[in-house]
């Protein structure tokens, strides 16, 4: 009985150690930006938690802090790669001739077209009007006028967070392993890990062309996959969202009638 | 200890155990808070230096950003200056600290988050009859910022589920080394858990209520205001439910995060009496309060009308006419009956429109609905002559050619 239960511990433990999950969608023409683009990076959106021992998230705004300045010295350093020219937005006012309201009122509409893609592509409630159509969804007219007015090509939006487990909680997690020995078995009460999402809008037409979501960290309190506050930690997590955009279906797939 | 073997139904045992257990340590009645006894825990200037309310703090400043810039705020300067008068009035120490924002969204409510800024429902302005009720829930906002509320909640939840963390998992540990099985206590202790949590919620209710009404007669306000918002709370909701054939939801539930409006009324009462004292003047400067929501006065009893509740906008009218009948009043209670629309109630609704008019401060819509009304009993001629009185008040209303066209 005691054997069985710690077989099932690691079964469930094992797979969970090193998680780290990526989905993407793009619209069906879509080619990743090259060469001479010019991109906008909006604010992004981080916040980094302690896990308490009961399993809250509790911000900390020191390493939130720290969190966003090394995940924007990331970006701005991984797109330079790729030859773009990009600004990165610290604030909603920082954009000549756009007004504080307009990028506020375009984060707000991504914020719910956002939710939508969530939920349609990734929740599981399905459209089967969008059915192999790729990632179709538009931000309209006000993204256009965005790009008109400011002279860029792309838009990010980004939003990342991650939740590092208190010692408290990893004591918690010791103990639950321990317990496998006398039966009593809770190897993965979990609680830490990241959550990241961007998604690029094409200025031009204002649609969402692409779309990722990042998920990294294990069930077991304690063991992590990426640390958002240290420089090396903040590089890999844009690697792993943005490093491998893919073009959309009907450009990898160009003989293909759908 | 083992609850198999003495031969007691464990599910019996629990669900008794739970409700003794929760009856003994989190009941619902809650003994009443001594406005004396609450001081203010921040100074003016306050800024938070502990780790935990540092992050709180930065996480509010991005929900302050987004609810400022929301287009749901009512932005009329010379209400908003008005309300942040008062909320520098009664803040305590903190009153050049706390913002204070108004919302379109016709409820009675009001929130106070925990970097200090505050947000008024709409609704809350057509409720009060006064600057001192108006004053009284912004006095009880100020208070959980005064009695830093979120952070010691915060920290509270934190606590007991830190406990509980470690409390299941060695007794799930010990279990399974003793070989007992103890999932009934851990499912106890997670109800006594949760339920502690709302009690706890609740006490922070009742020291923002006595809080407030210290400060409120600390700056000249009859504290027993803030019982008969309460009061009038009540016998909105009793006339809401009336309405639906249902009963008006008591509260005092266990899992209730304030504590019962009855109760709350009941100690506001004691209160006041505590914090008045004796020869001094109160006022609750209803001229004032009048005035300052004069220009949105419409619109407020325009999102209660269209909110479909008779009972509740039939209470409110009646009493806001408590200090006297005036036609805006008569016109908004005939339309209750004209959106109800049920049998006889546009007979209802064209004698109020009727009485309406009476009134030399009618809106021209009373008019145009008397009109309408008229023509519709078959009374033309008197119908057409309300017509022309709202065309005449109104030329340019969106439906005045038309108008026109019914009664050339």
């Amino acid at each position: 009985m005691r054997l069985r239960c710690i077989a099932l511990a690691l079964v469930l433990a094992v797979p969970a150690t090193g998680c780290v999950q990526t989905r993407q969608y793009a619209d069906l023409q879509f080619t990743p930006p090259q060469g001479d683009y010019r991109l906008l990076v909006m604010r992004p959106d981080v916040t980094v938690n302690s896990v308490t021992t009961g399993g809250m998230n509790q911000p900390r705004a020191d390493w939130t802090e720290q969190a966003r300045t090394n995940l924007i010295a990331a970006l701005a350093a991984q797109q330079a790669e790729r030859g773009g020219k990009v600004k990165i937005l610290a604030h909603r006012n920082e954009l000549p001739g756009v007004s504080e309201e307009e990028v506020a009122d375009l984060e707000r509409l991504l914020a719910a077209v956002g939710n939508s893609i969530a939920l349609h592509k990734y929740l599981g409630a399905y459209l089967p009007s969008k059915n192999r159509r790729g990632l179709d969804y538009t931000l309209g007219e006000d993204a256009v006028a965005l790009g008109r007015k400011s002279g860029y090509d792309y838009a990010l939006f980004m939003y990342a967070e991650d939740s590092i487990v208190s010692g408290g909680r990893v004591a918690l997690q010791v103990l639950g392993m321990a317990g496998c020995i006398v039966g009593f078995c809770a190897p993965n009460i979990g609680g830490g890990g990241q959550f990241a999402y961007a998604s690029l809008v094409d200025l031009k037409t204002g649609d969402v062309v692409w779309f990722n979501v990042v998920q990294a960290g294990s069930q077991i309190a304690g063991i992590k996959m990426g640390d958002l506050r240290t420089p090396q930690g903040s590089a890999q997590l844009v690697e792993r969202l943005l490093g491998r955009m893919k073009p959309g279906y009907a450009i990898r797939h160009p003989n293909v009638r759908r | 200890m083992c609850w198999r073997c003495t031969g007691f139904d464990r599910r019996a045992l629990l669900v008794g155990g739970g409700v003794a257990a929760a009856s003994l340590t989190t009941g619902a009645a809650l003994a009443r808070i001594r406005p004396a006894d609450m001081q203010p825990l921040v100074g003016p200037g306050f800024r938070p230096t502990d780790t935990d309310e540092i992050g709180l703090w930065q996480q509010m400043q991005r929900v302050e950003e987004e609810v400022s810039g929301s287009n749901l705020l009512i932005k009329d300067p010379a209400l908003i200056r008005y309300l942040q008068d008062i909320i520098g009035t009664v803040g305590g120490p903190a009153t050049k600290d706390m913002r204070i924002y108004l919302a379109h969204i016709p409820d009675f409510n009001a929130v106070m988050f925990p970097s200090g800024f505050a947000v008024v429902f709409s609704g809350l302005l057509l409720r009060m009859r006064n600057e001192a009720q108006l004053a009284g829930v912004i006095a009880h906002e100020s208070g959980h910022f005064l009695r830093r509320h979120m952070i010691r909640s915060w920290r509270d939840t934190k606590r007991k589920g830190d406990i509980f963390a470690i409390g299941s998992m060695a007794l799930g540990v010990a279990g399974g080394a003793a070989d007992v099985y103890m999932g009934d206590i851990q499912q106890l202790a997670e109800l006594g858990t949760i339920l502690s949590l709302f009690r706890y919620s609740r006490e922070m209710e009742a020291e923002a209520d006595a809080m407030g009404a210290r400060l409120l007669a600390q700056n000249g306000y009859p504290a027993i205001e803030m019982a008969n918002t309460w009061e009038q709370l009540i016998g909105e909701e009793d006339a809401s439910a009336r309405h639906r054939r249902k009963r008006r939801d008591r509260g005092g539930s266990l899992f209730a995060t304030h504590p019962a409006p009855g109760a709350r009324m009941a100690d506001l009462k004691v209160s006041a009496a505590e914090v008045t004292v004796p020869g001094r003047t109160y006022d609750s400067r209803r001229a004032s309060y009048l005035q300052a929501i004069a220009p949105i006065r419409t619109m407020l009893l325009d999102d209660q009308v269209k909110l479909n509740d008779p009972g509740a906008s039939q209470y409110l009218i009646e009493t806001l006419a408590r200090d006297g009948w005036n036609g805006f009043l008569r016109y908004y209670e005939a339309e209750v009956w004209r959106l109800r629309n049920r049998q006889g109630d546009d007979v209802r609704a064209a004698q109020g429109y009727a009485v309406a008019v009476q009134y030399p401060d009618a809106p021209p819509d009373a008019w145009r609905w008397h009109g309408l009304s008229l023509i519709k009993a078959g009374r033309q001629a008197e119908g057409r002559a309300a017509l022309s009185r709202y065309l005449a008040l109104q030329p340019n209303a969106p439906d005045a050619p038309f108008i026109r066209q019914m009664i050339s």
